[in-house]
């Protein structure tokens, strides 16, 4: 029997802190791993925009030459900028900028106010209204876009910039998605305003705006990602460069016979930068808000 | 003080009347609508031939309308939704009849110029003309065709017959000997690509590998009495198509996910190359001497190879049919668009450009695929159910290629096919055409 009790093999002694560190390593080492995977197509977004030949990147493609470059440039930049001579891609580029930022400052006024009236507004068939609103999002967009342009056509709103704003301000999903963040905050701090004596108005704009910077950076990188990737409607109901998007005008290197991969590269990587701010700026609420979303339920 | 008042009254009535006046003769202006798709180029070529027509026409005025080349189909239809279709407009040839079906566009003989009616060549004409009254509806200065591309060095290695011109060209058991001997050659990956990696979005299973089985004795549909049953699912189509399925099958064909470089990639993976004129420049560009062009093989008894491109057309509404037609006829001849389209290898659709480019010409390097479009050249069907043909065609073909069963895949698709046809009772007056 001690015989017995003796063969038994003695526990694997790791010491505790190797294990914390070996399991660090390959955290760290997937971490890593995903990441690049992520990055890479980025990184061979920008490698490719500094080359001045559209056949060589396509030729690279596929291969680990498609995450270098030997004689970088910025043709490909300047002949962007350059294009007509009319420096159009500014123009693009100062249109989407312009659509975003009106599309995103009225879309974070309307929807919170809907959001807000549905979470404490006295509104008889508010359960009603918030059941259609959630409705709606189900709704592709897609479904919808022709009997748009054709609205909009005899609105004739046609190659403007309301056009690409008006329709897209108002959105089931970032009422809903106030709608949940002030339904969230305590009762109380609505009644103690009211008793206060304070308008729903002066509520909503002095103590629940201030309140939800969360939700607003989230509805403003969303929606602010989503008026910036806008393709197919601003196809339809642009006709010129006067109010024409840059995602619209990069499809122009998308050609016929050809692909211009060369400045179509060099055109998505200025296209990026301005989202990518917009993103860096809000992250710090945007993840929050998130993280908020995920515990709360 | 009165005669100084009643002088500033007049000269203010004076300069309301002339403005007005200028109002008035501003508004004397036409305004054409033009609409079109392409790159860069195009795009630039396109809006400095309608300044150059501009200048040489005062009174006209042309507002161009670019639409993505990816995105054509989905403006158009929200331009025909919206009712505001252009006057000029670029349009996919094989969508021609669609289109006049539909009544979109109107006969161009009566505001085209003669002489540039008179130098366009057989397959142009082939291309814009609609079947029921045979008249001219769309023209453009550029045609296409697709050709095989050879690796030189690849072929000469297994000792392949290089056609000198279409009537020479390969058999279907020269070719599929040779994709063999070059399945089993080093340094070859692929024998061919058929450019798997355009995918079904574009139109160009339909376009390239249309010709391949119609050479084999089959077709997409009875041109006579426009039904698919019977033509798409029969046993030449079925056994066209098996063969297609093997070349996959055997791992012979370049697959989709590779996408559309692997001919002249590192390493020169495909062989064989079976692309539109297009791919010459840049393929040209990366293998330098290394190419050959070959034409289309001969399936079964006749060699058949593709046509048709983006060709203009008068839309039906257009308010200023004469200056639209004014344009087309200035657009055409204008030479900086042609001098820019030779720089882009565009196949010529008007002769006097064919004799201009020396890429097509006799002993130039696309001469074979010039000489495709007067000897085997054939329209896809000019017929208005063509986007369902064309759509249920591809389907069938992607489920074949990725192992479906042929026959299965075929009948499926020509079903599809008549019912859309029944759906649009016959389209008449094509039900009458038999």
């Amino acid at each position: 029997m001690s015989d017995l009790v003796l063969s038994q093999p003695a526990p694997l002694a790791i010491p505790r802190g190797n294990s914390k560190t070996g399991l660090r390593i390959v955290q760290t080492v997937c971490i890593f791993i995903i990441a690049l995977v992520m990055i890479s197509p980025l990184f061979m977004l920008l490698i490719a925009s500094l080359k001045d030949d559209r056949f060589r990147i396509l030729a690279d493609m596929g291969s680990f030459r498609a995450f270098w470059v030997s004689e970088p440039t910025l043709s490909n930049y300047r002949e962007i900028a350059n294009f007509s001579g009319e420096l159009a891609y500014g123009r693009y580029l100062v249109n989407s900028l312009v659509i975003l930022v009106v599309t995103v400052v009225s879309g974070l006024i309307i929807n919170s106010m809907a959001g807000f009236v549905l979470a404490w507004g006295t509104l008889r068939g508010k359960a009603i209204l918030l059941a259609l609103v959630v409705a709606l999002y189900v709704i592709p967009q897609e479904s919808i876009i022709m009997p748009l342009v054709v609205m909009m056509s005899r609105a004739g709103l046609t190659d403007t910039f309301a056009v690409q704003i008006l329709p897209w301000v108002a959105s089931p999903l970032y009422v809903f998605l106030f709608y949940q963040f002030f339904a969230q905050l305590p009762k109380e701090l609505y009644e103690a305003a009211e008793m206060d004596g304070a308008s729903a108005f002066r509520i909503y704009r002095s103590i629940y705006m201030p309140l939800s910077l969360p939700a607003l950076a989230t509805v403003s990188i969303l929606m602010g990602i989503e008026s910036w990737n806008q393709y197919l409607w601003p196809t339809l109901v642009t006709q010129t460069d006067y109010a024409r998007p840059i995602s619209v005008a990069i499809a122009t290197f998308f050609g016929q016979d050809s692909i211009y991969w060369d400045r179509a590269m060099a055109a998505s990587v200025l296209m990026m930068i301005p989202v990518l701010i917009l993103y860096l700026a809000f992250q710090r609420w945007f993840v929050s808000s998130f993280v908020g979303s995920a515990v709360k339920g | 003080m009165t005669t100084y008042l009643g002088n500033r009254l007049l000269s203010s009535l004076f300069a309301s009347s002339a403005l007005l006046w200028s109002a008035g003769f501003a508004e004397a202006k036409s305004v054409i609508h033009v609409m079109h798709q392409g790159d860069p180029g195009w795009v630039k070529a396109y809006g400095d031939v309608a300044k150059r027509f501009e200048e040489a026409n005062p009174d006209i005025d042309v507002e161009m309308i670019y639409a993505p080349h990816d995105a054509y189909n989905e403006k158009f239809s929200a331009a025909v939704m919206a009712k505001q279709l252009p006057d000029v407009m670029e349009l996919d040839a094989p969508f021609l009849a669609n289109y006049v079906w539909s009544g979109y566009l109107q006969p161009i003989k009566p505001l085209v110029d003669k002489d540039v009616l008179d130098d366009m060549t057989g397959s142009n004409i082939a291309q814009g003309t609609y079947p029921i009254d045979k008249d001219l509806y769309a023209i453009g200065l550029t045609d296409s065709s697709v050709v095989l591309y050879g690796n030189k060095k690849y072929l000469e290695a297994i000792g392949a017959r290089i056609p000198k011109s279409v009537d020479d060209a390969w058999t279907r058991e020269e070719f599929e000997g040779y994709l063999e001997k070059l399945s089993k050659l080093e340094g070859v990956k692929w024998p061919i690509d058929t450019f798997r990696g355009y995918g079904i979005k574009t139109e160009w299973i339909t376009y390239a590998y249309g010709p391949l089985l119609e050479s084999a004795g089959c077709d997409l549909i009875d041109r006579k009495a426009w039904k698919a049953s019977g033509t798409l699912d029969s046993e030449a189509c079925v056994k066209a198509l098996t063969m297609m399925q093997t070349w996959v099958k055997n791992g012979w064909v370049v697959p989709t996910s590779s996408g559309t470089n692997q001919f002249y990639a590192e390493g020169q993976p495909a062989a064989l190359a079976m692309g539109g004129h297009w791919f010459y420049a840049e393929a040209a560009a990366a293998m330098k001497d290394n190419i050959v062009v070959i034409p289309l093989p001969k399936i079964g008894n006749k060699g058949v190879s593709p046509n048709g491109t983006w060709i203009w057309g008068i839309s039906a509404s257009s308010e200023n049919p004469e200056a639209a037609g004014k344009f087309l006829s200035f657009l055409l001849k204008d030479k900086d668009y042609r001098d820019y389209a030779k720089t882009q290898s565009a196949y010529p659709g008007l002769k006097s450009f064919a004799a201009e480019s020396p890429l097509y010409a006799e002993g130039g390097p696309l001469a074979v695929a010039f000489e495709q479009a007067s000897k085997t050249a054939v329209a896809r069907p000019p017929h208005p159910a063509y986007p369902t043909i064309t759509s249920a065609f591809m389907q069938a073909v992607d489920k074949i290629f990725n192992g479906g069963d042929a026959q299965e895949a075929l009948t499926a698709a020509a079903k599809k096919i008549d019912q859309d046809i029944e759906d649009n009772a016959g389209y008449p007056p094509f039900d009458e055409q038999q």
